[in-house]
């Protein structure tokens, strides 16, 4: 059986609760004392995201300032748990608007009290849908979509959508400015040897979609992916074209994706939600190029000093540019002060990260640029406390790159209802955690 | 909900005390409850938001139930919605009060708009006061009658909360049936997800005592039920499609292309972003190819790459469910993920439960081309600021040594490790090579002089020093200073404040006396004096024990204490197969996280209502089964290592003259062994050790000491004959294996031809079938290969089933029986021995 939550708390990091749900009667009513005392005030609390306590399993995830604790006395699903929190989570934000905190749950109690009451019924999950809730719970306080009084707008079909097929979209919608943006962004987990060899390397990519169209448009994705062209060509009987394709380690869609024709045609074709959404995540393992190379060295000069460089090379095309370079250079505990010196960009030393921070604004590519940096240390008594060089981090945006290749090569509205696209495509990849071995 | 008094004793400073706002309240209430002014509402509403906030914070707000229940009259939903919320959490304690809401709340429920009828069935399904149920059947009866979805989806709800509330009414009411028709034709997807859930609920729950339910939850389980969902499970929301899936893991397929399409229809449900479907379908996938050993294989190639997918998205915790369920199938087939050990390196930034579960994942991948690389990244990990995952990282290494990988290069890292000259480093380093040593005694020549350099003060883990006494103590010849350290540490008796290093000590100083006699004489009499002094029970036990032993025969002792020691060849396996099997038959819950099948942590009551053959299997399971358990409880409430429990449990096999609190050894067989295992101990001494091959029983039963001949086997059972032509198809196979309890375990050993012989495993089968067993199914590789064989009795259609697992490396075979008849199990797992004995014989 999937999650039947007997019940639901938030609470804040003191474990002062902000919202009590139960759903069922099999857990006692102090359940929310027993994780307060049993998991928060104790060092357990970081150790395991289940506990089982008398006969209860506790499933909690800290968000922000906020912990979720789902309590069941089965043997429940526990996947299904935590997806349904992150979904809970997702669906409150697009109510607030934003950020999801304890300040944000006290000016809202009411509305997740109704939000909760609608997306779970004793303990199974129901419709978790922001489109389709949004129709009958709205910030305001509730309208109901049955109400016989006119509305400014009216929603057609209503009773339909609320338990609906097409969960994920509402009909009716209309755009004066029919719109799509497109983003690819790529997470790349790398480890190289101190001479630059790479050791290891993949990279977790997401395709994200902001959709502001009317009607309920059918769209088809294409990538340069190799399974979906092999497809393709053979489907239309001619050779593949030229040009380099590559190859998914694997693919999960949003629930929006048409999977049946995603696995006999290789194309990615769905009506997608209004407004934001993740379509799609894939994971690349091999044939992964990278846009810089980082050569950091590291001295350490004594017990209180060190010196530490870092050369910054950009290996895409010359006509290319990066945006918003972040390199994060951890450096040890117990810096007492630096001194910087870099070819270009800004650089500062951030105490509560343990990091130098250095940021570029915008880096052309076949360029390079260092950072040079003095620290001195506290010096400590004992024993040398070792430093274990934790992994060099570089946020970046290369607009039209990706690390992986993929690349997007069409983006088709398929049913053209009674309008035509203002569409933007952008490609941008951000790249996360550099880690890097260096010496 | 919290009751209020159990909250208020934990009051935080910021919350108020509430009494008098409670009553200022009330009295607000009451003034604005006949009002019909313009704005009232909005008064209305804050006060009611005032309420459920001290609701929500704990505090006590039941008196003002009347006024609450007097304001309701308002056509404005949020106070409505605020209302019931209110009533559902106090009706309970205020049964009388609650007859005030029944009155609006059923007029409600007869209310134009949908949504309000909706809102009020579900609080009146919500109020759970068994003396207004009467109320509930009508509303909930036009509810599932409603035109509109929305309403239909709360009542069938309903209907289950009503179960719960009264089972008698709802039966009464006949609303199963229904249900079951709305489940089958309703055109709403929602509602047809909740009739599921609900009558699945309500039928196992009805099936204990009566045979129409019984009859009814079987019927779920039917062929055009199934198909019905998995047709259409793409129109259900994702949570609805976990529910169908669970359902169709319990489908019996009639045959194999019954399998494939259902494979072939859920095979896109993989690509689902929703880990939970993804983890729904693989295993209903797994559990479908049970029986198939070569698709098996093949499922699992498909699930993986999936799995690691959702593995490097989402939040840890989700990622952390996901790796626990590839945790259990990386153990279950090592060899498929060998070569995807790189997805299990940790990062830097993910939490400690995460890295811990990938560290055990590395340690079970590990195999001759891939350790060296694991070694050298699991080493990095040693010098891991985090200490838990430092030790943890460090205790893998030792596991993959005793793997029997590359051991040669392993015993150099971890003495690289002695030499990082970290406390904990070296505590745990010298427990592993503690265990290397007793597995490898070849190598103590290296590790005895690293060793031996290490200074006793520095180490003050118990564990990590207990280690290193017992070092001392085994290998006295080896090192010089063996007798003086020894002497050091006997002489700071006082200040060792752990019992086991205390007990380590007396052992080691024994073993030390037996080997250089003259130089520890005058330490072991100080430490037998200190010892029967200590105020430890077992302490004193021991050094009594030693101390007489001594008196009685000093060869004796020798022989007892510090025989010639064996290496040992298998470390025992904390969890049975059988145990982990059930575990994987619980796939997709929490028994995956918590590494134990769910009847161990929930309580029969408690029990996920919706289990079929598993309570059958449960039941008549739990006498042979609790034997099972209790050593990985213990090991989970005392020891969390490993390791060092199987060495104490060695160790007691020696002395033994504790039986208990202090070693953690479990007590598998009961204490009344204690008396006739000294008794054993002083006549026969240690001689029967658990390590020589005939003793199969490996160390599952320790204090049962030499026990592998106590049993005598039954007194010549009647002989089975077998019908040499039975047959079964492997539907009825799987079926019957599911559902018959499991009858019989046993281990024996395979003689040195069999092994030759079981290169081509189909001469296995073939040597069987002479012996009227037949195979149904088989498959694995070197060095562990599985048969499925059943038979049948020749006079009756009688069948027994049996899995025998063959390890060729240990030369071992596990045979599990589940029998039609109980009775003659054992007569059946002779006749199975006998055959199996006989294999490779020419």
């Amino acid at each position: 059986m999937p999650v039947a939550a007997s019940a639901i708390y938030f609470l804040n990091l003191r474990g002062d609760v902000l919202i009590n749900r139960t759903y069922r009667d099999d857990v006692g009513g102090n359940m929310v004392d027993a994780f307060r005392t049993h998991i928060m005030q104790t060092k357990e609390l970081g150790n395991c995201p289940v506990r089982q306590i008398g006969g209860c399993s506790f499933v909690y995830m800290r968000i922000s300032n906020v912990y979720i604790v789902i309590v069941v006395s089965s043997n429940a699903n526990v996947a299904c748990g935590f997806k349904f929190v992150v979904e809970a989570v997702a669906l409150f934000k697009s109510y607030f608007g934003g950020a999801f905190d304890e300040d944000a749950i006290r000016n809202n109690f009411v509305l997740i009290y109704e939000l909760l009451d609608e997306i779970m019924d004793f303990g199974y999950p129901q419709n978790l849908s922001p489109e389709i809730l949004k129709l009958y719970i709205t910030q305001e306080g509730v309208r109901s979509p049955f109400s016989s009084k006119p509305k400014d707008k009216p929603v057609p079909n209503a009773t339909l959508q609320v338990t609906g097929a097409v969960g994920w979209r509402r009909e009716g919608l209309a755009y004066k400015k029919n719109e799509v943006f497109l983003d690819i962004v790529e997470s790349v987990n790398l480890l190289m040897s101190s001479k630059g060899n790479v050791l290891r390397c993949d990279v977790t990519g997401k395709v994200l979609m902001k959709c502001f169209l009317s009607g309920m448009p059918d769209l088809k994705l294409g990538l340069n992916d190799k399974i979906g062209l092999e497809k393709e060509s053979e489907m239309k009987s001619r050779p593949a074209k030229s040009g380099k394709t590559i190859e998914l380690d694997d693919v999960t869609f949003h629930q929006c994706v048409n999977l049946t024709r995603f696995n006999s045609e290789k194309t990615v074709s769905f009506v997608p939600p209004d407004g934001e959404f993740e379509l799609m995540k894939y994971r690349i393992t091999e044939g992964v190029n990278l846009p810089f190379r980082v050569l950091p060295t590291i001295k350490e000069l004594g017990r209180t000093r060190m010196e530490v460089n870092v050369k910054v090379k950009s290996v895409f095309g010359a006509k290319m540019f990066a945006l918003g370079v972040v390199v994060k250079i951890p450096v040890p505990k117990q810096t007492a002060k630096t001194n910087f010196q870099v070819t270009t960009g800004r650089a500062k030393y951030n105490p509560s990260i343990d990091c130098l921070v250095w940021k570029i604004r915008k880096f052309p590519g076949q360029t390079e640029s260092t950072l040079s940096a003095e620290i001195e240390l506290i010096s400590t008594m004992g024993e040398k406390k070792s430093w274990t060089r934790p992994p060099i981090q570089m946020e970046f945006q290369v607009p039209m790159f990706t690390a992986s290749g993929l690349r997007v090569r069409f983006l088709k509205v398929q049913r053209f209802d009674f309008y035509t696209l203002d569409s933007t495509i952008l490609s941008k990849i951000q790249c996360r955690v550099f880690k890097s071995l260096c010496n | 909900m919290a009751p209020p008094a159990a909250s208020q004793r934990y009051p935080s400073p910021s919350q108020p005390s509430g009494k008098s706002e409670v009553s200022d309240l009330k009295t607000q209430l009451r003034q604005l409850a006949g009002s019909r002014a313009p704005g009232v509402d909005d008064s209305k509403r804050d006060l009611y938001k005032k309420v459920i906030s001290y609701m929500t914070i704990g505090i006590d707000v039941s008196s003002v139930f009347g006024e609450m229940v007097m304001c309701s009259a308002t056509s404005d939903i949020v106070l409505k919605k605020m209302c019931y919320l209110y009533v559902g959490n106090y009706a309970k304690g205020n049964p009388d009060l609650s007859l005030l809401t029944i009155n609006f709340l059923q007029r409600d429920c007869k209310d134009e708009d949908p949504m309000i009828r909706g809102l009020a069935l579900r609080s009146l399904c919500s109020l759970r006061v068994p003396n207004l149920v009467e109320y509930l059947v009508g509303p909930l009866g036009s509810g599932l009658k409603d035109n509109n979805s929305y309403v239909r989806t709360i009542a069938v709800t309903g209907v289950l909360k009503l179960y719960h509330i009264s089972p008698s009414t709802c039966i009464d009411a006949d609303f199963p049936p229904t249900l079951k028709s709305l489940m089958l034709h309703d055109s709403d997807a929602q509602v047809v997800a909740n009739c599921l859930s609900a009558l699945q609920e309500i039928w196992s729950i009805e099936a204990s005592h009566s045979e129409e339910a019984c009859r009814e939850k079987e019927s779920l389980l039917s062929k055009p039920v199934i198909y019905y969902f998995l047709n259409r499970i793409k129109d259900f929301n994702e949570w609805a499609q976990c529910l169908i899936l669970e359902l169709a893991v319990k489908y019996v397929p009639s045959d194999s292309n019954d399998i494939f399409d259902i494979m072939n229809l859920l095979e896109d449900r993989l690509q689902h972003a929703n880990g939970a479907v993804v983890l729904a379908t693989v295993k209903v996938f797994l559990q479908l190819t049970l029986s198939m050993t070569d698709v098996h294989q093949q499922v699992y190639e498909r699930i993986k790459s999936p799995l690691l997918t959702l593995v490097s998205s989402g939040s840890p915790e989700q990622s952390y469910a996901i790796l626990s369920h590839l945790h259990l199938l990386v153990v279950r087939a090592p060899f498929i993920f060998a070569t995807d050990y790189k997805h299990f390196y940790c990062q830097y930034n993910e939490p400690s439960y995460v890295k811990k579960l990938k560290l055990e994942m590395l340690t079970a991948v590990a195999n001759e081309s891939n350790t060296y690389e694991i070694v050298t990244e699991l080493c990095e990990y040693a010098a891991n600021v985090d200490i838990a995952i430092a030790r943890e990282s460090i205790r893998a290494v030792g596991k993959i040594a005793l793997q029997q990988y590359d051991v040669n290069a392993i015993v150099d890292r971890l003495l690289q490790f002695l030499e990082m000259e970290k406390d904990y480093v070296t505590a745990e380093t010298l427990v592993l090579v503690k265990d290397l040593l007793r597995k490898y005694p070849q190598w103590s020549h290296d590790c005895i002089s690293v060793v031996g350099g290490i200074s006793s003060k520095n180490i003050q883990e118990p564990k990590g020093k207990a280690a290193l006494i017992w070092m001392l103590g085994e290998y006295a010849q080896d090192m010089s200073d063996a007798p003086y350290i020894l002497e050091n540490l006997i002489e700071n008796w006082e200040e060792e404040h752990s019992a086991e290093v205390r007990l380590h000590l007396l052992t080691a100083a024994m073993k030390c006396f037996f080997k250089r006699a003259p130089e520890t004489q005058k330490a072991l009499g100080t430490a037998l004096a200190a010892g029967v002094a200590d105020f430890h029970q077992d302490v004193h036990d021991r050094a009594l024990f030693y101390y007489r032993v001594l008196q009685y025969d000093v060869h004796v002792a020798e022989r007892v204490v510090s025989p010639p020691k064996q290496a040992v060849s298998v470390f025992a396996d904390t969890q049975s197969s059988e145990i982990k099997d059930r575990i994987f038959d619980e796939f997709n819950s929490l028994s995956v996280i918590y590494q134990k099948p769910s009847y161990m942590f929930t309580d029969k009551e408690h029990r996920g209502p919706f289990e079929f053959s598993d309570e059958l299997g449960n039941i008549s399971i739990t006498p042979e089964a609790s034997s099972d358990i209790v050593p990985a409880q213990q090991y989970e409430a005392n020891d969390k290592d490993l390791l060092l429990g199987i060495d104490e449990k060695d160790d007691n096999k020696g002395l033994s003259s504790n039986n208990g609190s202090a070693y953690s050894a479990p007590s598998l067989e009961n204490s009344s062994n204690i008396t006739s295992q000294m008794q054993e101990l002083a006549i026969s001494g240690p001689a029967t050790s658990a390590t020589t091959p005939q003793s199969s029983f490996g160390f599952d039963d320790l204090l049962g000491l030499g026990l592998s001949t106590a049993p005598a086997p039954t007194p010549s059972p009647p002989l089975l004959k077998l019908n040499p032509r039975a047959a079964l198809d492997p539907g009825a196979f799987q079926q019957k294996w599911r559902q018959l309890p499991l009858s019989l375990t046993q281990e024996c050993s395979v003689n040195p031809q069999g092994i030759a012989a079981l290169t081509v495993p189909q001469s296995l089968i073939r040597h069987m079938q002479s012996h009227s067993i037949h195979c149904i199914a088989s498959g694995g590789q070197s060095p562990n290969f599985k048969f499925f064989f059943f038979a049948q009795k020749e006079s009756e259609p009688s069948n027994y089933l049996a899995e025998c697992i063959i390890n060729t490396s240990s030369a071992k075979a596990q045979i599990k029986v589940k029998a039609d008849e109980q009775s003659t199990s054992q007569a059946f797992t002779t006749v199975f021995e006998t055959a199996l004995s006989k294999f490779g014989m020419p």
